[in-house]
């Protein structure tokens, strides 16, 4: 089935390749409570905060998968569907639909697939990412270098230069870290990881960005390694 | 106390509707059918389905006709027009043109329920090409495929792929001079475009519109099941052209919400065509010296608490004699048609046996 817009773009991409991907945000089992069918009223492009700094509109994910429309579903498969903040503005819908939960399926479907977008999308977060899978936490102490941020201001010169003692003036112990947003046990850490694979988030990595996948592997094995943990026998690992 | 009977005209679902109400309220009804059966243009015009509860439109007409059919207060003329009246009510003298010749009757009061036209596609100033595209057809002939039980590509019988309506032909239209929205069409092309979806399920169908007007229950009862169960597209945009390409026709349009140029080949499209004054309504308008308001249809003169009175005596129109109505207006309106010619009658011989 042909594109209905003129100016249609990935006129090259064979239908049977969108269909597919189509297929499994709609064929996934959160879809059918996400969409109903689109006004294309713009209550959720109104409220949305990507909308003001994007080309970007919740609208046009509604509109365009309550029409079944496969060939401008890849479109924004491949572009704005990584411009959503996912805050979840877009719920006020007069027909309860949910344009960001539809995005949340699309970028699963999209680094599930390994597609470009995913990758250019996300590649700028490998820090970010490894971190989390392996510790838990995301944002660290040490990220506050006056260069990283300037928009934070004077302060944050002072703050990091004697970054390990303002730390420790934080009552809890657990928040006298700088290298991670608070203290991880091991165990945790080990948890965390067995999760990750067992639930197909390592795969989705490895599909994404090979080289963070190899060294997050690498390092989280040798932890498991050490506690004495043999990661290809995993039923006796979840056992203990 | 003996009246002159009450003339119903017409017997579409408002005229067969008031003259069960005259004979329910013990009052004697003429009621006059230009065609040779009794159901108006749900059964005429070969409705399949009636909008929005989708019942059999012959089995629901057949309902209201049974209900006049025997009843022996109700005087069923078919094949008859009325061709001149005199007088005032409630003493018209009128001229009936019958099968078996020219006859004359005496009635005390009026009810116009002669109905609407769908619009002529031969007309719209858009180029659609109606007469040029097998193609191209109307919510109409849609209606009579899907009675059928078939719905096809007309020029070759094939089972179509794609298949489009276009909103608001021949309505809301200064080119034209149709300025009214029909009220019904966006209602119908959803129960046409979900039965289309049920009869061919692998057939996309686009609705084209300017707005959806759903208004009532009718927002969720056909529209939200058009568009959530059915997957019908909705493109807010209307077609400015039509034009041939090998076996297919391809729209040309705008799709306003995407700002995105739309151009698609398409098996079937269907227009959907408005309701126009009926020649019966103007005829009739004429015959019994009632006012056409602005848009041609017979004028009420009670404004939005009374949709049935003429300014004529005695004279009421309900229906779509009066402006676009859907079945609920209609039905609606020749209850209220019949309640005030009763009350005519009925205070026209108190007065008379006061004064007696």
């Amino acid at each position: 089935m042909d594109a209905i817009y003129a100016d249609s773009q990935f006129q090259d991409v064979p239908y049977e390749e969108k269909k597919k991907l189509f297929d499994q945000v709609a064929g996934d089992m959160r879809y059918e409570s996400m969409l109903y069918g689109c006004y294309e009223c713009g209550i959720c492009t109104a409220a949305c905060p990507s909308a003001r700094f994007y080309d970007f509109s919740p609208r046009v994910f509604a509109q365009v998968m309550a029409r079944e429309d496969v060939h401008t579903f890849y479109e924004l498969l491949n572009e704005s569907v990584w411009d959503c903040s996912q805050c979840f503005s877009c719920l006020r819908c007069p027909r309860q639909n949910n344009p960001g939960g539809i995005i949340t399926i699309m970028r699963e479907v999209a680094v599930n697939n390994g597609l470009q977008s995913a990758k250019d999308a996300l590649q700028a977060y490998s820090r970010i990412i490894y971190k989390i899978m392996s510790t838990g936490t995301q944002v660290a102490p040490d990220m506050l270098q006056p260069d990283f941020f300037p928009d934070w201001g004077p302060d944050v010169v002072q703050v990091s230069k004697n970054l390990d003692v303002w730390r420790r003036a934080i009552p809890p112990e657990t928040m006298h870290t700088t290298e991670l947003a608070w203290d991880v046990s091991e165990k945790t850490r080990m948890e965390l990881y067995l999760i990750w694979k067992l639930t197909g988030n390592l795969e989705m990595i490895e599909q994404i960005d090979e080289g963070l996948f190899m060294i997050l592997e690498e390092v989280m094995e040798e932890l498991l390694e050490e506690h004495g943990y043999d990661i290809d026998d995993i039923d006796s690992v979840i056992d203990d | 106390m003996e009246h002159n009977p009450i003339l119903v005209i017409g017997a579409g679902p408002a005229g067969l509707e008031a003259a069960r109400g005259a004979a329910d309220l013990g009052y004697r009804a003429l009621l006059v059918e230009k065609a040779p059966v009794l159901g108006g243009t749900p059964i005429l015009a070969d409705y399949a389905a009636i909008t929005p509860n989708m019942e059999n439109a012959e089995v629901a007409m057949k309902r209201m006709v049974d209900a006049v059919a025997d009843d022996p207060l109700i005087d069923v003329r078919l094949e008859t027009v009325v061709t001149a009246a005199e007088g005032d009510a409630p003493e018209i003298n009128v001229t009936l043109s019958t099968p078996a010749g020219n006859e004359q009757m005496a009635v005390g009061s009026v009810i116009v329920c002669t109905g609407f036209q769908h619009f002529d596609p031969g007309r719209e100033t858009q180029m659609y090409g109606y007469y040029e595209y097998d193609d191209v057809i109307t919510l109409v002939d849609c209606e009579r495929m899907l009675k059928a039980g078939s719905f096809v590509k007309p020029s070759n019988g094939e089972t179509p792929k794609r298949v489009c309506f276009i909103q608001c032909v021949g309505s809301r239209d200064r080119q034209i001079g149709n300025f009214w929205c029909s009220k019904v069409c966006c209602g119908i092309a959803c129960k046409e475009a979900i039965e289309i979806r049920q009869m061919v399920p692998d057939c996309q169908v686009f609705v084209f519109y300017i707005d959806m007007r759903m208004y009532g229950f009718w927002e969720d009862e056909i529209y939200w099941k058009a568009q959530d169960d059915h997957k019908v597209n909705f493109i807010r945009g209307i077609v400015t052209e039509i034009t041939k390409r090998g076996d297919q026709v391809v729209i040309k349009g705008e799709d306003t919400t995407m700002g995105r140029p739309v151009e698609v080949p398409m098996d079937v499209v269907i227009l959907s065509v408005g309701m126009e004054p009926s020649e019966g309504s103007t005829k009739m308008a004429e015959i019994f010296r009632m006012p056409l308001e602005s848009h041609g249809f017979i004028e009420t003169i009670g404004g939005a608490l009374n949709t049935v009175t003429t300014s004529r005596p005695g004279c009421f129109a309900a229906g779509a004699s009066t402006g676009p109505a859907d079945l609920e207006d209609s039905i609606s309106m020749a209850g209220a048609a019949v309640m005030k010619a009763a009350g005519f009658l009925r205070k026209h011989s108190l007065a008379a046996s006061k004064s007696a």
